[in-house]
């Protein structure tokens, strides 16, 4: 008998409406096992209602969902045992402690106490937490809080793991420490589901999906995803001096360039007629330090979101 | 069938308890502040209306009306007026004194006094009251009609009964003591502030804070979330009543005639109720400040409905029926019975069967409007 | 850093703070409506006059005498019969089960004894627990009385000292005329000192708290500024009352309508006042909840002398009540609606709100700590 690999996540058609507004507009994707899954879009764009109704926290409106083989129609109890759950305001209990925020979770998921010891050495160690364990949740640096939940939420080892900005307001230290116990999890074969605002996390995500007002508007791997969305190079504009503000106007209009944004000081400029744009470089060469740099995924971000409003 | 594992329950009886006792005001108000309030109120509240301010106007020689002045003094009702004088001051204007508060009462005789007046047949004591205040306007009339009442057996010396007399026997309070009526009212509003308000606004504040969505993230059932969330607090609200009713019966002499057993029923179905009502009011909140404003509207009604500061029994139908409905109205009917009474076991019963119904009505509706999900 | 109060910088706040409560349709209404509507409901619910007394009648004699007894309680219109179930011990149970209020027990010898001798008598039980109905109930008596020695006998017993009763301000002794002035009162108290109780707490639980103390604003501005859009709409709910009052009851407004209308903003202000004392000193919503009901509700509904007189309380506590707003305006509201009283009858409640407006917010204000911790 062949062994067909079953994915973590099946959704197909997925629809949620509350009343009129349409929150996730008929999507459809699948997450493998093992994968780090990043979920990247701007506020409102349909993210947290997705990872809620794969945590079995919303109905959908319609559309089919299979997490870890566990459909709705089996009931949402059977789809919440599967799944830890690490939401947007973190939650644990500031008045608590670690020590009873754990216990009080190990008893939500009727985890027995010796298997809740174990476990909590596990994680604790997992984090490198050094701390007492009696010590009040509110007292922890804001990183350290992060990660504790983190543990909170696979406490009882689920096989999915969803998390919906982990990271937020977190200094790069910890972010960078976080996703090392991100990317631990996914090698012990754990499924993560992470929704991020960051560019640099997205990066390590085996496969991206954006979302844009309900709707997925590309799902490809990060590097898969540079290379289609600029089959060109994109060429920085690094300026010397100060440049005449009409300049950026007139290569904006000009019919070698395809865009040009502004970055901070310098500009990205996607080109539309190479053969144009090489005598197009010559003549501002004397403004700006000119190169060609890689995509980032930003630059995808920006092209895409900016392609489905033109 | 499947034991029921009561891990979850027990989880959440851990943290309530932490939570709620961790925080030294919220300790101070669970357990000080009922007893504070039970030694206030049970000291100070009575239906008793005394310290009444009466004016007199009258002729100096009037040996009857000075009879009946000295008689009201010595009462334990009558105080004399602020500033009072006779009739020649104009400052004795009785309806003056009277509305700028000075009196209660004026008491005027008629004119020549009154052993003449009742010469000529026409013996009247005109009596003015202020009757801004009903209750007191009552008593006013009444605590007078004795006091002359004596005043004429002892000027008048009659003997002679009229032909039909009644021979009038008081039950339960003898000496028509108010303060002991008005304790089990008393204890059943300072009860139930505790237990409405935590549990209306628990469930609220876990929305609020965002645990809600960490809880219903985890396959857990209705009812072990609505047990782990109103067993604490039913166990606070026991606490509170068995300190309160220490203090009640030990120190303020409340009578306790009837049994201790009836009394934890009664005190258990009332607390369970309440607890339960308060989880439905969370249940309808979005956020704290609803669910207070929604607590708060429920202690407000139900203090009023509940026969402790008016009749019910004047009301009008609808009224009536409201208060009906309320369970103070029925703990309170069963505190009186059974500390004042010795319980009547019909009553009891009745009663506490009644609480319970309510206890599980409003239980049914909240585990019927519990969402696992977040809508 | 500038410490003087800045009144734009309070208006300021003012202004935000009617935003926020604009756009929480749900405490607007609370704070308008639901004064109107209670003081509705219970004014047209109390009644102190009390009538329909259960009354368990036990008739051993069934005669003629002991059948026009009974004719005179039941057409008197306060006792409602309720005929006896067996025997005298009925009677009394009947007080203890509450199927009556009283219980009238005729023996066998009752008309026999009034041909022969007399006099007779009859037993008349009553349920003191309650006793302030007791106390009616007893007074009642008196004139069912002397109808029934007329009844039975035809003698019209006439005292030598009557006593004749004039009722100021309220003839009819009309229980809504008490009520409305005094519930208004209570339900305005509570309320105010509800709704400011949340508003300082909310902002530190949220967080904009955080951001208006990292501007140049103080204390007082903050305040008064809170202050200023829930006296407007507390003086909203008072106008509506009001009006609910002398349209919907009838009540004759005797007195000054500016005075009263100045006794009922110190009096919002002392009220809104106390429950920002609370929400200042303590910063978690649930907290401040539960001190602004045990210092809000039973104290305004018990002490305030609404139902309960003051005059019977240990002179302690007679005092001690000297500290609470709706003790004073229950006073004036009583003494402008009813007997017209002037500003020289309310001098001194007028002086007490004052007093306790004046601490409320003073203390207030030095209790705000501009800093972080709690």
């Amino acid at each position: 008998m062949t062994n067909i690999p079953v994915n973590a996540v099946d959704v197909s058609n997925l629809t949620v409406k509350f009343g009129d507004f349409i929150a996730v507009n008929n999507i459809s994707f699948s997450v493998e096992k093992g994968e780090i899954f990043g979920f990247l879009g701007a506020n409102g764009a349909g993210k947290t209602t997705t990872i809620r109704v794969l945590c079995g926290l919303l109905l959908p409106t319609s559309g089919k969902v299979k997490v870890s083989d566990v459909t709705y129609e089996q009931g949402i109890e059977a789809i919440k045992a599967k799944v830890g759950y690490m939401s947007q305001k973190f939650t644990l209990y500031n008045d608590l402690s670690i020590h009873e925020n754990f216990a009080f979770t190990a008893s939500l998921r009727k985890i027995p106490s010796d298997t809740l010891k174990r476990r909590t050495k596990e994680l604790l160690e997992f984090i490198g937490f050094s701390k007492p364990m009696n010590t009040l949740v509110r007292d922890l640096p804001g990183g350290i809080k992060q990660q504790v939940s983190l543990a909170a939420s696979i406490l009882h080892d689920p096989e999915i793991i969803f998390l919906d900005e982990p990271t937020a307001g977190v200094t790069p230290v910890a972010r960078a420490r976080f996703w090392a116990l991100i990317k631990q999890l996914a090698k012990d074969g754990k499924t993560i589901f992470v929704t991020t605002h960051y560019m640099d996390e997205a990066e390590q995500c085996g496969r991206i999906a954006l979302m844009r007002t309900g709707k997925i508007i590309a799902l490809d791997g990060p590097e898969n995803l540079k290379k289609t969305t600029f089959p060109e190079p994109i060429i920085e504009l690094n300026p010397k001096g100060t440049i005449p503000s009409e300049l950026i106007e007139q290569l904006r209009i000009n019919k070698a360039v395809d865009s040009i944004d502004s970055y901070g000081m310098k500009y990205h400029l996607i080109i539309k007629d190479p053969q144009e744009w090489n005598q197009l470089s010559i003549n501002i060469a004397p403004y700006f330090v000119i190169r060609q740099i890689p995509p980032s995924l930003e630059d995808v971000f920006i092209r895409l979101v900016e392609g489905v409003t033109r | 069938m499947k034991l029921l594992n009561f891990v979850t329950v027990l989880g959440f009886l851990k943290k309530e308890f932490v939570q709620v006792l961790r925080d030294p005001r919220m300790r101070i108000i669970l357990m000080v502040i009922p007893m504070m309030q039970m030694s206030v109120f049970g000291l100070a509240i009575s239906t008793e209306v005394k310290n009444i301010k009466l004016g007199t106007i009258y002729n100096p020689n009037d040996s009857v009306f000075r009879r009946i002045e000295e008689r009201s003094f010595s009462s334990k009702w009558f105080i004399p007026a602020i500033g009072r004088g006779t009739l020649n001051d104009l400052n004795s204007d009785p309806l003056e004194q009277i509305r700028s508060g000075r009196a209660d009462a004026v008491l005027i005789s008629p004119p020549g006094g009154i052993t003449k007046a009742i010469e000529r047949g026409e013996g009247t004591v005109q009596l003015l009251i202020d009757a801004s205040n009903v209750i007191r306007a009552q008593s006013i009339e009444r605590y007078m009609q004795s006091i002359i009442n004596e005043v004429i057996r002892d000027e008048f010396h009659i003997v002679a009964p009229t032909p039909i007399n009644f021979d009038v026997r008081i039950l339960y309070n003898p000496a028509l003591e108010s303060a002991i009526f008005m304790v089990p009212g008393t204890m059943a509003m300072i009860l139930c502030i505790v237990t409405i308000l935590l549990t209306s606004m628990s469930i609220a504040r876990e929305k609020e804070m965002g645990t809600f969505e960490m809880i219903i993230s985890a396959p857990v059932k209705t009812w072990e979330v609505l047990l782990g969330k109103t067993i604490p607090f039913i166990l606070i609200g026991l606490i509170n009543a068995a300190s309160i009713y220490m203090l009640a019966i030990i120190v303020f002499k409340v009578p306790m005639k009837g049994l201790y057993w009836q009394l934890a029923m009664a005190t258990l179905a009332f607390i369970i109720t309440t607890v339960s009502i308060g989880t439905l009011i969370s249940t309808f909140a979005k956020n704290q400040q609803q669910a207070m404003m929604g607590g708060f509207i429920f202690l407000f009604l139900s203090n009023l409905l509940a026969g402790i500061m008016f009749p019910l029994d004047n009301m009008p139908l609808i009224m009536k029926t409201a208060a009906y409905m309320n369970p103070m109205t029925y703990f309170v009917k069963l505190l009186r019975n059974i500390m004042l009474k010795g319980g009547s076991p019909e009553l009891v019963w009745t009663y506490v069967g009644i609480l319970v119904a309510m206890a599980m009505f409003t239980a049914t509706v909240s585990y019927k409007r519990f969402h696992h999900t977040l809508d | 850093m500038n410490l003087q109060f800045n009144f734009k910088r309070a208006l300021s706040i003012a202004k935000k703070e009617k935003f926020h409560i604009m756009r929480d349709p749900f405490t607007l209404t609370m704070a308008t409506i639901l004064p109107v509507l209670l003081v509705l409901i219970f004014g047209l619910a109390i009644e102190f006059n009390v009538k329909d007394i259960g009354l368990t009648v036990h008739d051993s004699d069934r005669t003629f005498s002991s059948r026009k007894l009974v004719e005179v309680f039941s057409s008197s219109q306060y006792f409602n019969i309720n005929p006896s179930r067996g025997s005298i011990v009925d009677a009394i149970n009947d007080l203890d089960s509450e199927r009556s209020k009283a219980s009238l027990i005729i023996e066998p010898e009752f008309e026999h004894n009034l041909l022969a001798h007399g006099n007779t008598k009859a037993q008349f039980l009553l349920d003191g627990a309650d006793n302030s109905t007791a106390g009616v109930i007893l007074g009642y008596l008196g004139g069912i009385q002397k109808a029934a020695n007329f009844k039975l006998t035809g003698t019209l017993v006439k005292e030598p000292i009557e006593l004749k009763t004039r009722y100021l301000f309220n003839p009819e002794l009309s229980s809504p005329w008490f009520i409305v002035p005094g519930l208004a009162v209570v339900v305005i108290a509570i309320l105010s000192i509800l709704l400011t109780a949340l508003t300082v707490a909310r902002e530190w639980e949220n967080g904009s708290m955080e951001l208006l103390l990292s501007t140049p604003v103080q204390p007082l501005e903050i305040i008064i500024g809170k202050l200023i859009p829930y006296t407007v709409i507390g003086l909203a709910a008072v106008l509506l009352v009001v009006l609910v009052a002398i349209l919907g009851f009838g009540i004759p407004f005797a007195g000054n309508i500016m005075l009263f209308g100045i006794g009922s903003l110190i009096f919002l202000i002392a009220c809104l006042a106390q429950g920002m004392l609370i929400s200042v000193l303590i910063r978690t919503q649930q907290l401040s909840m539960q001190i602004a009901m045990v210092t809000g509700l039973l104290p305004s509904l018990l002490l305030s002398g609404f139902i309960f007189p003051l005059e019977s309380m240990p002179k302690v506590f007679q005092n001690f009540t000297s500290i609470l707003p709706s003790k004073w305006f229950m006073i004036i509201s009583r003494g402008i609606f009813l007997k017209g009283a002037d500003f020289i009858d309310l001098k001194l409640p007028f002086l007490g709100l004052f007093l306790l407006c004046s601490i409320l917010i003073i203390t207030a204000t030095k209790k705000f700590k501009k800093d972080l911790e709690p």
